[in-house]
């Protein structure tokens, strides 16, 4: 997604002094955007919508930690996307999904079924959809997502070529396996 | 033939690929084929419309918020620290009981906790979610002391019965162990944002 979000230094700055209209301001700003990248890591749109929450909930108790260094959206991504991802670990946990395997129990997507790129997606697991929006669509690194995920670089980068390969056979592309 | 395999194709988009699959590639129109599609899709992935949320969460947010600085405002600030050690002088000059000393070096120790508090605040840190809900969990039952203190109406002195003034050294020193707990998770599990 494009991000045109930058917000003036006064507004951050009247957020950090607890004005709850500039907090409301930051809230309006980055809504769509955190429940966007929420939403593409987690199955569920109540889960999406809790990260989205939990995410204003931790800025407006840090915010006065944010001292400006890069962008405040970047600051705020990487809140909502460790959320959502303590999130799926959490679910994982529950039902003890192996973390780099596709969930047990869910439709199968016949292979070479001619279907949209959104709905391959969704049938991705959670860790692979993780892995891919956040590098493929928000640009991080694979060291920052082996970070956040507590996973090895390796891990994030083979992750990533499995998810590709799923979504491949499930949109019946390409001349060969 | 052998061919790319999806690895190499990732890697290949990342400029990592091994001499082998850049070479293959100038020369197998298949596995081009394929890097093209990989490039398409994750444009297409880049193109999908933004998700938006069906409700306002906001509403939660502001009342958190002002939670928040209603909390902030009860907290002992370091100027406690000075105005507890004039309160200590004071009993410890005067025939005391242990209670009240007591009572006297729990709030001493809040007021020294809130001020080491006060400094990671400004350290440009921020919490792991984890973290932050364990940190959330501290500050409502702290609140909950404080509101409790401030019923009592004993958030300066003791001087009640023997009886109170014991509850009152509990209540500070629940605090007390509540703050600790508190500047611990500041202290050891803040990160800098690396962004």
């Amino acid at each position: 997604m494009p991000v045109a979000l930058a917000v003036p230094d006064l507004l951050v700055a009247r957020a950090q002094a607890g004005d709850e209209a500039a907090l409301e301001a930051l809230f309006r700003a980055f809504e769509t955007p955190v429940y966007n990248v929420a939403r593409r890591m987690l199955r569920s749109a109540e889960d999406a919508e809790d990260v989205l929450q939990e995410t204003f909930l931790e800025v407006v108790r840090s915010i006065r930690q944010y001292r400006g260094e890069g962008h405040l959206w970047g600051w705020i991504r990487r809140i909502a996307a460790t959320k959502a991802l303590m999130r799926i670990r959490r679910d994982q946990l529950r039902v003890a999904e192996p973390l780099d395997e596709e969930p047990v129990g869910r439709p199968t997507m016949h292979v070479g079924a001619n279907i949209d790129l959104e709905r391959a997606f969704e049938h991705l697991s959670d860790t692979s959809r993780s892995v891919v929006w956040l590098h493929d669509v928000e640009g991080y690194t694979h060291e920052e997502i082996a970070e956040l995920m507590g996973k090895s670089v390796s891990f994030s980068k083979s992750q990533l070529a499995r998810a590709h390969a799923r979504l491949r056979r499930m949109l019946g592309e390409g001349a060969h396996a | 033939m052998m061919h790319c395999t999806m690895d190499d194709l990732v890697a290949l988009r990342a400029g990592e690929a091994s001499v082998w699959a850049r070479q293959h590639v100038e020369t197998c129109a298949a596995c081009r084929a394929e890097l093209d599609a990989l490039y398409q899709r994750v444009a297409q992935l880049k193109a999908l419309p933004a998700l938006r949320p069906a409700r306002d969460r906001w509403p939660v947010v502001r009342e958190a918020a002002r939670g928040q600085r209603m909390r902030r405002h009860r907290t002992w600030g370091a100027w406690s620290i000075a105005a507890a050690a004039a309160l200590a002088g004071v009993l410890l000059l005067r025939p005391s009981t242990n209670v009240r000393a007591e009572l006297v070096q729990a709030k001493q120790q809040s007021a020294t906790l809130e001020d080491q508090l006060q400094r990671y605040d400004v350290e440009g840190r921020v919490l792991s979610g984890r973290a932050a809900a364990l940190v959330a969990e501290l500050e409502d039952r702290i609140a909950v002391i404080d509101g409790d203190l401030t019923r009592r109406g004993a958030t300066a002195t003791g001087g009640g019965t023997g009886t109170q003034d014991a509850e009152l050294v509990k209540l500070w020193q629940q605090r007390v162990g509540l703050m600790q707990e508190l500047v611990n998770v500041r202290a050891t599990r803040a990160r800098y944002v690396g962004l």
